[in-house]
């Protein structure tokens, strides 16, 4: 299958570039106008004679006019049909959809149009809450409300930021559950009704601004009951909406109960780890599905094996609030041996943009037990050499070690309140 | 800061790879000056494939490794054919002078060592800046013989068979015009033509020189850059090298969704190179056109 990337003038010279058969520069450094333009992407397809669209995982993935206007200029795109992604891609919306579908959401509000509208809301939840973007993700919009004192300004706050980060201002509400895990179930759709979901992944492990670092699947210290009932709500909810192509269900989960927090229209970067133990190339499954095929199995003929391990390396200083450090990279070596998978677009000599996300690898680490994915990563991570810019290596070395993480009893809070307080990050 | 790069093809269609070069260059600064194009008679075994060669000059605020770097960077993307992932390599950039810069690293020099001895890099980078015109003068005779000016709709018409022969003739026909003092000749056989201009006999740093190529060299060149993705049309009348444009010029469309994007001139001036194809599909920031600012 031949492909044409597109690329933006700060990433000339990016390995994807390179790699594909063809690749056309879209715009320049800046996302609005390079990744974000829509009309350049098309004008690049059309003339390029590009069958299908790959939205990848960042900017136009979950934007449902970019799936209508690629279905009206005759191109398919890869995932889930544009009034799908609509419906799920609008948080409060989403949430509205699955209660329909018997899923249990966490307590929340509609849409606030106003700061009295906010109050209302807030005093019929109950402190301590949680003010969250509809169009958010990445932690971009969301505060931390802990008392009716602190409300006005998170309002403020949150919907200024959302406005900026996104073009949509909208906000809502929703209880704020205490040291909750993050778990999320994948999930695969065919265009035949046929909806399987491959397992579950812990995505707890979360930087102060909620972003995810360190995943894995399985879920670690989670009884039989409480993850059946995961993969349940997950195929519940994907049914009710005709899902089709790869998704994604998150859920809060507090002990055994567990509440649908939001949809990933989208492969999501942290995929591997469900491609390592269930031996399938999920991205491989979207286009299959996006060609009109049959998923060809049901969810008796998929069967995990082993235990497999996410870490994100991102250009970013740990040290200073995971602030993103735009660089030169002058020394490069990944690790490799049994059981590792590395997902990088970086080689040395590679300059990193400021423009985008700072990830610039993904460590992957397989074992048939947890615990020699753990040994396995860690001797990858200390085999991992980036020089010429900060990295997040050190602090996931940090984060395997830690008693929580090697015990599998860890939640969101196991960056914020134990390896960020517990002394220094280390310089490694 | 100002740096002189170096671009040499010997393979297949040269003009397009080395015109894909500028572009690409274009991209990491701002042009000040190109050269014309040169056809390098073979050095040492008169069976290997001619030369093009050309100098261009860019205003960068790219340090020199990066700039190497970029220049790496485009060598190994046009080293390869749409269909074939491991094709030969089609081009060469030298980083020839950064400023003032002098360097000596393993694989950074600069000057570039070829700058002091190569008629291939001294002619058409004393075409662009008088400063070397001593330099290139003190070459031996036979060197400057084998650097021979050519038009660009000529080079893709040069068979590569008759290398030897056509090197041969160019080579004659320079002595020729080393002796003799006329301006140029132009040799044509079929569809097979060469024009050989006396460079060596125009003074670089005289800005009044006769025939277009030193005016080329010491005016300032503007890049008209595609804002968007789409097809290229020319304008109609087609603009063609050396034509005289205004401010304002319609030079040409870009086709896509259905919408014509206008080209325009931007300022009065000399077409010094239409660098897209009629009708070939351009990413955003391709150069279109090059034009030395006024007349």
């Amino acid at each position: 299958m031949a492909t044409v990337a597109i690329f933006s003038e700060a990433d000339r010279d990016s390995m994807h570039v390179r790699q594909a058969d063809e690749a056309f520069c879209v715009g320049p450094g800046p996302a609005a106008r390079s990744y974000l333009n829509i009309p350049n992407i098309i004008s690049t397809a059309l003339i390029t004679n590009c069958d299908a669209i790959h939205p990848g995982y960042g900017f136009l993935a979950e934007n449902a006019r970019f799936a209508e206007i690629c279905a009206d200029h005759g191109l398919t795109f890869i995932g889930p049909k544009p009034s799908v992604i609509a419906l799920m891609g609008d948080k409060a919306t989403a949430k509205r959809v699955v209660r329909e579908a018997g899923v249990a959401t966490t307590p929340g509000s509609g849409i606030l149009d106003s700061i009295e509208e906010a109050q209302h809301a807030a005093g019929s939840i109950g402190y301590p809450l949680l003010l969250k973007a509809t169009a958010g993700g990445g932690g971009r919009g969301m505060r931390v409300v802990n008392a009716e004192n602190e409300l006005a300004r998170a309002y403020a706050g949150a919907t200024a930021e959302a406005e900026a980060s996104f073009k949509d201002g909208r906000v809502y509400l929703e209880r704020l559950i205490r040291e909750p895990r993050h778990i999320e179930v994948q999930v695969l759709g065919d265009e035949f009704g046929n909806i399987v979901h491959l397992g579950e992944r812990d995505c707890s492990v979360q930087k102060p601004a909620h972003q995810k670092i360190v995943e894995e699947t399985p879920a670690p210290n989670l009884s039989l009951r409480a993850r059946d009932a995961l993969h349940d709500m997950a195929l519940q909810a994907s049914r009710y909406v005709g899902y089709t192509n790869a998704g994604t269900l998150e859920f809060l989960v507090s002990g055994d109960e567990a509440y649908f927090m939001e949809m990933n229209t989208r492969i999501q970067v942290e995929h591997p780890v469900t491609e390592m133990v269930f031996n399938i190339d999920l991205v491989k499954e979207q286009i299959r599905i996006a060609a009109g095929e049959p998923l060809g199995y049901t969810q008796s003929d998929l069967m995990s094996r082993g235990h497999a391990i996410e870490c994100r390396i991102n250009a970013e200083d740990p040290r200073n609030n995971f602030a993103p450090a735009a660089g030169t990279v002058s020394k490069l070596v990944f690790p490799g041996g049994p059981g590792i998978r590395v997902d990088t677009h970086l080689y040395a000599g590679a300059t990193i943009p400021p423009y985008y996300d700072s990830m610039i690898a993904k460590v992957v680490a397989f074992g048939d037990t947890r615990d020699v994915a753990i040994a396995r990563m860690e001797r990858a991570l200390r085999e991992t050499l980036v020089e010429g810019v900060n990295t997040t290596i050190a602090i996931c070395l940090e984060i395997l070690a830690s008693s929580a993480f090697r015990s599998g009893r860890y939640d969101v809070e196991l960056i914020p309140a134990r390896i960020l307080t517990n002394g220094e990050v280390s310089a490694r | 800061m100002l740096a002189y790069i170096g671009i040499g093809s010997n393979l297949g269609d040269r003009a397009a790879y080395a015109e894909r070069a500028l572009h690409e260059i274009a991209a990491l600064g701002s042009i000040t000056r190109v050269s014309s194009f040169y056809r390098t008679a073979p050095w040492g075994n008169p069976d290997q494939p001619w030369y093009l060669n050309a100098v261009v000059a860019i205003e960068t605020a790219l340090p020199a490794r990066t700039l190497l770097d970029r220049l790496r960077a485009i060598e190994s993307r046009m080293g390869r054919v749409r269909d074939e992932h491991w094709a030969p390599r089609t081009i060469d950039l030298d980083l020839l002078l950064y400023d003032d810069l002098e360097l000596n690293e393993p694989n950074l020099r600069v000057p570039h060592p070829y700058l002091r001895e190569r008629a291939f890099v001294l002619v058409p980078l004393a075409e662009i800046d008088g400063r070397f015109a001593t330099l290139r003068d003190a070459l031996a005779e036979s060197e400057l013989a084998g650097v021979v000016r050519i038009e660009r709709e000529n080079v893709a018409a040069m068979p590569e068979q008759q290398i030897s022969s056509v090197a041969e003739r160019i080579g004659a026909l320079a002595r020729f015009l080393a002796e003799s003092g006329a301006a140029r000749v132009r040799i044509e056989r079929g569809d097979d033509a060469v024009e050989v201009a006396a460079g060596r006999r125009r003074a670089s740093s005289d800005a009044s020189g006769g025939d277009g190529a030193t005016e080329i060299g010491s005016a300032r060149v503007d890049t008209i850059k595609a804002d968007l993705v789409g097809i290229f049309r020319l304008g109609r009348p087609a603009p063609v090298d050396g034509e005289i444009v205004d401010g304002d010029r319609e030079l040409g469309y870009i086709e896509a969704l259905g919408i014509r994007t206008p080209v325009h001139s931007t300022s009065a001036g000399r077409i010094v190179s239409v660098a897209a194809t009629d009708g070939a599909a351009v990413e955003y920031g391709q150069a279109l056109f090059l034009i030395s600012r006024g007349r």
